[in-house]
């Protein structure tokens, strides 16, 4: 028998309010790295 | 190796045979001993996650690459908090939803049996490959370094990893390598403050990192477009992406460690967290590799850092090529010492003109140490070493057993070790849980008791373990199949990823269409990889998009590619 694909909740994270959000953040976060290693690049070339 | 160094070295390894036992109590059924009765929280996995990425030659290797190519292997890795995004709102809820053991298990339950074993088949076969060389790779490392018989190294790793893994399953499997990645990082800051603080007194942190930078090595984004260019930002955020879901994806040692979470939200947030923490992470240890470049301007490094093969250059027939070839070599390290001092001091004392100076001369310099260097390991080829020699992996840890104080050269060695373990100890007992899940209940008994499965599951471990051992002990005869173990990986990957991908979002597409979209994918990585020169980043991109492709097309034209395996459409 296929199981029950709604059996288990997909539950809110416990900060942001929903998972679009954290994941919008941790995308954010990515640009923000990428940033930074650029501006550590030029600085130190 | 002093007495302190085996004190530490010993005490790590006792401990973490002691906290596997400790935490592998209980796991006496299937669902424990395969997935922890998915009790783990997000801290948990995603440290495990870390861990079993993170192999020894990772740490020895990626040091020695940041010593020589400067730090854009980073970029390697931009492309996986992307992929982490997407496998948190796909692949994880559907594989809880599933309550499957293996991924290849839910292949069966979206398509069927033929596709689900082409899967396992395709893992077992490319996972069983790589963990053997998981083992003998850091041990021919220490073997050379410390003179360590390479087959004692692997017997005592194994032997380790093999008593908490049988015994504990995937709970000993996770809580170890949370353990071993506290050692990994608590070994790496320890290396990088000894490291800065053995610079000389003149040469403030900020002057290392411009002496590195000038160097080159601190390139840490660069936006070349090139396709046979394997570290650029669009090959990392690219190709990086493809690689990263289908090894989170796809490879069952990773979808194990987050089969484990308590709720889907806790395995969201291990991926998530992996996916931040492993940037600033690998930025780190190449930043360290970067800083042994530096201390080595004001040491002289050996032109040859594998001991064995700088040895047999210096052999007394070959003098008439060494010898001129050490004299240029040490005339070019001197030179770009004076000139590393100069910049130093004139830019401590804001001297504009004879900073620019200073710094196009140590640039200069720099060219002919590493002019020098390639010829020395053209020497080594031309008197009988291995052909494309490179030295790369020897770096760090001749320069750890060179220079660091006694405990922390035990320290570092502690980090391998457990690097080791981290990664096999996860390749195992996913290599035991495919095995068994995957091939022996699906296939020879299907409705035993679970305790039968708990044995048949510790036995396949006991196996795999064994057989890595064994594997490893014949590492000296595969030579350069070390390198051609990384591109297995990525051989395999882009089709695997490509029929996730069709179980997950074609929902027309069947089993047969599935099947021969692999075989199709396979088809077209192996011709990219025999007749093209493209970067092996790039297969997974290839791959998973022959394997849709060439679905969606027998999906449209034949009906009978479109039918379940009844025969319904």
């Amino acid at each position: 028998m296929p199981p029950d694909l709604h059996e288990m909740p997909d539950e809110p994270p416990p900060f942001l309010g929903a998972w679009p959000r954290v994941y919008v953040a941790v995308v954010a976060y990515l640009a923000a790295l990428i940033t930074l290693c650029y501006l550590f690049t030029r600085a130190f070339a | 190796m002093r007495p302190l160094d085996w004190l530490v070295l010993v005490g790590s390894l006792t401990s973490i045979i002691a906290y596997g036992l400790y935490r592998g109590r209980g796991s006496n059924t299937v669902d424990r001993y395969l997935l922890a009765g998915k009790t783990m929280p997000w801290y948990a996995m995603a440290l495990s996650i870390m861990a079993t990425q993170a192999s020894a030659i990772t740490f020895i290797s990626t040091t020695g690459q940041s010593y020589v190519d400067g730090m854009r292997f980073v970029q390697f890795y931009f492309g996986m908090p992307l992929a982490m995004v997407a496998l948190s709102a796909t692949a994880v809820p559907i594989f809880h939803r599933a309550k499957v053991y293996t991924a290849y298990e839910y292949l069966e339950n979206r398509f069927d049996a033929k596709t689900r074993a082409l899967a396992s088949f395709i893992f077992l076969m490319q996972r069983g490959l790589s963990v053997g060389l998981t083992f003998y790779a850091p041990a021919i490392v220490l073997s050379v370094i410390f003179g360590w018989p390479d087959r004692l190294t692997t017997l005592v790793i194994g032997i380790t990893v093999v008593i908490y893994t049988v015994t504990g399953g995937i709970r000993t499997v996770t809580w170890t390598d949370v353990q071993q990645m506290l050692i990994i990082l608590f070994g790496l800051i320890v290396a990088l403050v000894t490291i800065i603080l053995l610079l000389p007194r003149q040469v403030s942190f900020v002057d290392a990192m411009h002496l590195a930078g000038a160097a080159g090595k601190l390139n840490a984004v660069t936006f070349n477009v090139d396709w046979n260019d394997r570290y650029n930002l669009w090959s990392g955020l690219i190709g990086g992406m493809f690689l990263a879901l289908s090894y989170f994806g796809c490879d069952q040692s990773q979808v194990q460690r987050y089969l484990t979470g308590k709720s889907i939200a806790q395995s969201k947030l291990s991926l998530l967290f992996t996916a931040m923490a492993k940037i600033p992470m690998q930025f780190f240890i190449l930043f360290i590799g970067a800083m042994v470049f530096v201390f080595y301007i004001f040491e002289p490094p050996p032109l040859v850092f594998q001991r064995t093969e700088n040895q047999r250059i210096q052999r007394p027939e070959l003098a008439p090529r060494y010898q001129p070839l050490a004299a240029r070599y040490q005339d070019a390290l001197e030179q770009r010492k004076q000139a590393a001092l100069a910049f130093v001091d004139a830019r401590h004392r804001r001297d504009q003109e004879n900073e620019t100076g200073a710094l196009m001369r140590y640039r200069q310099a720099q060219l002919k140490v590493d002019a020098a260097r390639q010829q020395g390991a053209a020497l080594v080829e031309a008197s009988g070493g291995e052909k494309g020699f490179r030295d790369t992996n020897y770096i760090f840890l001749s320069f750890v057993t060179r220079y660091l104080p006694s405990g922390i050269v035990g320290l570092v060695i502690a980090v391998i070790l457990a690097a080791t373990m981290s990664s096999s100890s996860g390749e195992i007992n996913s290599l035991a849980t495919v095995s068994v899940v995957d091939i022996y209940r699906r296939h020879y008994r299907r409705d035993a008791a679970d305790h039968h499965y708990v044995t048949a599951s510790r036995i396949a471990t006991a196996f795999w373990g064994a057989y890595a051992v064994a594997f490893a002990g014949f590492g000296n005869r595969l030579g350069s199949l070390i390198e051609a173990v990384n591109w297995v990986g990525s051989l395999f990957y882009g089709s695997l990823l490509g029929v996730f991908a069709l179980a997950f979002f074609f929902k027309q597409v069947k089993g047969t269409a599935a099947f021969c979209g692999v075989l199709a994918g396979e088809a077209a990585i192996f011709a990219a990889f025999l007749f093209t020169h493209i970067s092996f980043l790039w297969y997974n991109v290839i791959g998973c998009l022959v394997v849709i492709a060439t679905a969606l097309a027998l999906t449209a034209v034949s009906p009978r590619a479109s039918r379940t395996p009844d025969g319904s459409l």
